[in-house]
């Protein structure tokens, strides 16, 4: 059993008064599927749990010149809302594959950011995606980077006080196509070895006028690979993949654990990146077509 | 701070008391006491807590109970509102989709939500839906039935046929030279469906940790967190003092008697006294009133260690100057076994090819879904009663009374509904032992169940074997010898570990004519947690690596796997090289079946890159032709040295019947153990049967020591072919009681008297008819009570005259052979199943449905063990993934389509003919898988699991010598889809 005094806010500013409250010993809940089972074995502990699923404005994806997500959206939301479709394929696409289908009814697109676990599934999606997040405290609003949000494993530039609220995810431009490409020891409920986002723009003849790729699970953090969006920039794809696969096979800094060595990491690197930077292109050149 | 909250659950209003870090879990078991919902891993992993939330299918183990006001809360419990079940809880009753029934709630739930969503849901699409949803028992097939035809998608649907799951109608086999001839009926044979199969969709069934009585504790145990270490000091005044606790216990409070399974190296501790062997190793327990505080007490006792060098490989700790983890095994040498039957070296220097390969297991953990749980009591004159999660209860029973110096008839063991065991359930555990000392401590019932860490840590699973194997054949490919060397790692207590040292060995000469055979096994002690018996006991590593290096032969010969094996098969009523009696035998049968129905010679060598097929052969034993120990059964366990003798001294299966006084019902007791395999079933058919009434009239009560006879258990597949015996025996011996009535009753010659569906009536003139439960009424009313026991001695004289010829013994065996499909992809080692083919000789089948529930969740257990399952340590011994989400079964999206075959076989040794199921289906399944892989990347991985990272490494490895290779002249060209 846990032992903690449970919060159930109705509005950020009463949140944020507890957070305040409890300097240090308060968390913010969202799906609870991590923190639950991290205080349950004691890996965590938290005197107070600051429940963010009262708060009806956090709830919810909506459609303005790209999507904004409430950060207490379930993946489940994610993975059957009608918005997330065409250039947001992939983000449909990672939530099908996270977890398990009761995991994803819990889980919330917040949660899977906040707790920065680098083997996480929306964060490589959102990050080619350019998707960014938005912070709120009493002091204010501020929005960054979702590439830029990560500084190490379960660390992020967010401030105690800060609650992630929200993501924003820019309208894609046409002939713009993102892919998820993941390894899983099995197919069902399982955790990513290696993944691989990637999204490249066309121009009219075909080019890239502007790619984008980010590794989960082989770094400290969700890793963008900006030296291949410079290397394909202007290019074909053809002619990039394999030089690509590469400089992102080295970019990636994995471990060995249960679940693979470094060594076979940085090769399903390779591969899912050549993979992941295909089926973009796939989407891309598609999408020209509409 | 516990506050008063309203929660809606299944429609009504329920005002409880909630602490604020309470689950909806525990609030729905413990407070509400809906115990449907199943608690496997407590983490989110495994899904036997799903319930639904506002319709939609979550983890009761991850929702905070208080903050679900407002919300609406579905259990199982609400689905067969007004006592109908539901279509789907129907259609898991009648497709057989229901085995242990610990997923069974989540799994319908999460169902039911689907089909609420998607009334005609895909075969896909119900995939997608119960992938959170853990089974280690069916494999997913009758569960992925049972769904469809939910969704009128089903092929069944499709053809308008029936779904009643008692299909083949009259003319069920009848039962020549059975125990009851002269009775014919019609529960042998069908399919009828599980008994207690009701009772578990509905979340009815009641297991261990569902028991909760009252003025009952909560224990717990603590384990070492160290592999190797002598215990300085432990302080546990700090527990003892915290409000709540009732009792702390260490190795001092406790029998000084040590425990085990093989009477000769009974060498486990209750709590450890001076010396901790591996990390999870008990050292002391507490007793508090509730769980939460139990677990408390348990961080607050101090102990301190002084750390002793460890050893966790089995090769290492042979070496000389290793650390010993018991001083009184030698090199760590748990067991020497020593089998050579003929002169190996001769025959090696006679054959026409001699190939040697070295091949290493895994560590596999049985894994079932249900935890081990345990709840002791002592009866106010003395008598302990322990209801535990047991395969064997009887063994448990005898342990008990070894450990606490009790007679047998001094301890009751009651077995509640078991959520699978594949083997971990079969030995005493210190659930039971200390729940029994701490009740006697507290005075109150005591509760104890393990946590998934702790399941992983207490283990008991496979062992590790390391095999050097070496095979010779003639011209044609007759076998002319083989030898085998291997290292088994056992972990730090001997447990099973000597029957399975044994195992290893004893049952490869079962497969194939083998003319001359050394084997030399060691059982090794390590620093790790012990081994035990799991799912084909100590076989189907070595299994595993005799088919691949038959079929490596085969390759080298250039002859058809099938047909190495045709040239070898065992033959009927054969003597092995090692002195085990072969009864039935269609394993060429088998083969062909398999042959035939996977295509194979469509298909081998025909398949493009990436894709590969393969085939392997195993069978088992239909029941140990041995107790585990020696002598009879006695009063006390103390008793001198018996010698020992080559029959049974003692019945191993026993059981009674009575009918009830209006001669309606039936009721059989018997102590065979129900862990969720079907035995109940089994013998409920058998019984009635045997008696000639419908099988809906008999009532099984399998489950209490104090009122069903003796039975050694559910390990070794003995329950169909033993306590199947003791059934038919004692249903005959109704019906033989009951004749003279009968025969009065319908007027005709005793020896007339037939008895079929529960009529009775008289050979020559079917015409002339009574109630069977007249004739039975007519005895009640002339006699007293219609009573009548039989039971089962294995054969006299099984097995030879050498040491350890007793294990492999059986008075029947099972033979079968297995092909797999699959795509390998080749840029990352991937594996994905598309096809099984099964084709097993079980004798004649007691209940076709449920010979093929063991055939499809066996392929799919064994499959997962080829390619993912593999409890890792770290270099301190420490387990890396004691848990469902590092540790990974495969999930309903994972399993294979599968072609489950029975050949038509007869056992005279068994009840109707019939022999086991539930191992040997296990043991072709390694050997099919590494072949398959092998056949579609043209790579042989010999050490399990073939994880992707192998399977690359390997086509590296193959790549930097292909030029090399193709320098060698004389290889067969070896039909690989892949190959070069």
């Amino acid at each position: 059993m846990i032992t903690c005094e449970l919060h159930e806010p109705t509005g950020l500013a009463e949140a944020a008064q507890l957070l305040a409250q409890f300097p240090g010993r308060a968390r913010l809940l969202a799906g609870g599927t991590d923190l639950l089972v991290d205080l349950k074995s004691a890996r965590t502990t938290a005197g107070h749990l600051v429940s963010l699923a009262r708060i009806e404005s956090l709830r919810g994806i909506e459609s303005r010149s790209g999507l904004r997500l409430g950060a207490m959206t379930t993946i489940a939301q994610i993975e059957r809302s009608p918005l997330v479709r065409g250039p947001f394929a992939a983000l449909r696409d990672a939530a099908r594959l996270m977890a398990s289908p009761q995991v994803r009814h819990l889980a919330t697109i917040g949660g899977n950011i906040a707790s920065a676990v680098p083997c996480a599934d929306l964060p490589p999606v959102l990050g080619v995606l350019d998707a960014l997040v938005v912070l709120w405290s009493p002091h204010g609003e501020r929005t960054a980077a979702l590439a830029e949000f990560f500084t190490g494993p379960r660390q992020t530039i967010r401030r105690e006080d800060e609650v992630l609220i929200a993501i924003l995810v820019p309208q894609p431009p046409p002939r713009f196509g993102a892919a998820y490409e993941r390894f899983a020891l099995r197919e069902g409920n399982s955790i990513a070895v290696a993944s691989v986002a990637a999204s490249l723009t066309l121009d009219e003849s075909g080019a890239m006028r502007a790619a984008r790729l980010m590794l989960g699970a082989v770094a400290p953090i969700p890793l963008p690979v900006r030296v291949v969006e410079e290397v394909l920039r202007g290019r074909r794809l053809e002619e990039t993949l394999d030089e690509a696969a590469e400089i992102a096979a080295d970019a990636a800094r994995p471990i060995s654990d249960v679940r693979g060595s470094a060594a076979f990491r940085r090769r399903l690197v390779r591969v899912l990146t050549r993979r992941a930077l295909l089926a973009a292109h796939q989407r891309a050149r598609e999408s020209s077509h509409d | 701070m516990t506050e008063l909250r309203t929660l809606n659950v299944n429609g009504q209003p329920r005002t409880i008391a909630i602490e604020p870090g309470a689950t909806l879990l525990d609030v729905l078991r413990d407070t509400l006491r809906l115990t449907g919902t199943k608690k496997g891993c407590d983490e989110g992993d495994c899904g036997a807590c799903t319930v639904l939330i506002d319709g939609a299918p979550m983890n009761a183990c991850l929702l905070l109970a208080s903050a679900l006001e407002g919300r609406r809360i579905e259990t199982i419990e609400a689905l067969a509102a007004g006592g109908d079940l539901s279509p789907l809880q129907r259609a898991f009753v009648e497709e057989g989709a229901v085995q242990c029934g610990f997923c069974t709630s989540g799994m319908i739930l999460s169902a039911t939500a689907l089909l609420r969503d998607n009334p005609h849901a895909s075969r896909e699409a119900i995939r997608h839906a119960l992938s959170g949803n853990l089974c280690r028992c069916t494999g997913y097939a009758a569960i992925l039935r049972a769904v469809e035809r939910c969704t009128g998608r089903c092929d069944k649907c499709a053809k308008g046929a029936e779904h009643r799951a008692t299909a083949p109608p009259a003319g069920a086999p009848s039962a020549p030279g059975s125990a009851a001839a002269g009775v014919g009926g019609c529960s042998v044979g069908r399919p009828v469906a599980r008994v207690d199969a009701a009772d578990k969709v509905t979340g009815r069934a009641i297991y261990t940790a569902d028991i909760a009585l009252p003025n009952m504790a909560h224990g717990g145990i603590l384990f070492s967190p160290i592999a190797h270490g002598l215990i300085r000091r432990i302080d546990a005044s700090r527990a003892r003092a915290l409000p709540g606790v009732l009792a702390v216990i260490t190795g001092a409070d406790v029998p000084e008697n040590t425990y085990g399974v093989s009477p000769a190296r009974y060498d486990e501790e209750v709590l450890a006294r001076t010396k901790v062997r591996h990390v999870g190793d008990p050292v002391a327990a507490v007793a508090a009133v509730d769980e939460t505080t139990a677990r408390r007490a348990l961080s607050l006792i101090e102990v301190e260690y002084e750390e002793l060098p460890a050893v966790f490989d089995a090769l290492e700790a042979v070496q000389p100057g290793a650390p010993l983890v018991h001083d009184r095994y030698e090199r760590n040498i748990n067991t020497h076994v020593s089998h050579h039957f003929g002169d190996v070296e001769s025959a090696f220097a006679a054959s026409h090819h001699v190939r040697e390969e070295v091949f290493t297991g895994n560590f596999v953990y049985q894994c079932p879904m249900e935890p081990q749980a345990a709840v002791a009591f002592w009866e106010h004159d003395g008598r302990l009663v322990l209801y535990s999660s047991t395969q064997a209860p009887h063994y448990v029973q005898y342990m008990l009374a070894h450990v606490f110096r009790m007679p047998l008839g001094r301890i009751r063991v009651i077995r509640p509904c078991v959520g699978g065991g594949f083997g971990v359930k079969a030995a005493t555990n210190p659930l039971e032992v200390c729940s029994a000392v701490l009740s006697r401590i507290v005075g109150r019932p005591v509760r104890i169940v393990f946590s998934r860490s702790d399941m992983f840590h207490y283990y008991r699973g496979r062992h590790k074997q390391h095999m050097r194997f070496r095979l010779g054949v003639d011209a044609q490919g007759r076998i002319t010898a083989f030898k085998s060397e291997i290292h088994l790692d056992g972990g730090a207590y001997s447990s099973f570990g000597v029957a399975t040292a044994y195992y290893a060995g004893s049952m490869i000469p079962t497969l194939y004519r083998i003319p001359v055979y050394h084997y030399d096994g060691y059982r090794v002690m390590t620093n790790k947690p012990a081994c035990g018996a799991m799912r084909g006991h100590g076989v189907p590593q070595p299994r595993f690596a005799f088919e691949c290096l038959l079929n490596m032969v085969a390759e080298d010969l250039g002859l058809d796997p099938m047909e190495i094996r045709r040239r070898n098969a065992m033959t009927p009523d054969t003597r092995t090289v090692n002195d085990l009696d072969i009864g039935s035998c269609e394993f060429r049968a088998t083969i062909d079946q398999v042959e035939r129905e996977s295509g194979w010679r469509e298909k081998y060598g025909q398949l493009p890159p990436g894709r590969g097929i393969g085939v392997a052969s195993g069978g088992f034993v239909s029941g140990a032709g041995y107790c585990i120990y020696r002598g009879q059964v006695q009063a006390q366990h103390e008793k001198g040295p018996e010698h020992f003798q080559k029959r049974s001294v003692f019945p191993h299966a026993n059981a009674v019947i009575r009918v009830s006084e209006d001669g309606m019902a039936a009721f059989l007791m018997i102590g065979a153990a129900e862990i969720g395999q079907g035995s109940d079933t089994i013998l409920v058919q058998i019984a009635a049967e045997a008696m000639g009434i419908p099988h809906e009239r008999v009532h099984i009560k399998s489950e209490d020591s104090d009122i069903s006879p003796l039975d050694l258990g559910s390990y070794s597949s003995r329950v169909t072919l033993m306590a199947g015996n003791a059934v038919a025996a004692a249903g005959a011996a109704v019906f033989e009681r009951m004749r003279p009535f009968a025969a009065r009753l319908l007027g005709c010659e005793e020896a007339d008297v037939r008895a079929r569906d529960g009529v009775c009536f008289a050979a020559g003139d079917p015409t002339r008819t009574i109630e069977w439960a007249e004739a039975a009424r007519r005895y009640f009313n002339e006699t007293g009570p219609l009573v009548a026991a039989g039971c089962y001695k294995p054969p006299d004289g099984l097995g030879g005259d050498y040491k350890g010829a007793t294990v492999g013994t059986s008075p029947a065996y099972s033979f079968g052979t297995c092909a797999c499909e699959l795509t390998v992809d080749l840029e990352t080692g991937k594996v994905r199943f598309d096809r099984f083919t099964d084709s097993h000789d079980c004798g004649t089948p007691i209940n076709p449905q449920q010979v093929h529930g063991q055939v499809e969740g066996a392929i799919v257990m064994g499959a997962g063990e080829a390619i993912m399952e593999d409890v890792q340590f770290d270099d301190r011994g420490r387990i890396l993934n004691p848990n469902l989400h590092g540790y990974l079964l495969m999930t309903i999206k994972d399993a294979p389509e599968i072609f489950s075959g029975i050949v038509d076989s007869y056992e005279p040794n068994g009840p109707y003919g019939a022999k086991e199921i539930g191992e040997g289906a296990t043991l072709p399944v390694m050997g099919a898988v590494a072949h398959a892989i092998r056949n579609a990347t043209g790579v042989w991985i010999k050490d399990l699991p073939i994880t992707p990272e192998k399977i690359l490494e390997a086509l590296d490895r193959r790549a930097g010598a292909r030029d090399d290779a193709r320098e060698i002249k004389g290889v067969a060209k070896v039909p690989v889809g892949a190959g070069p």
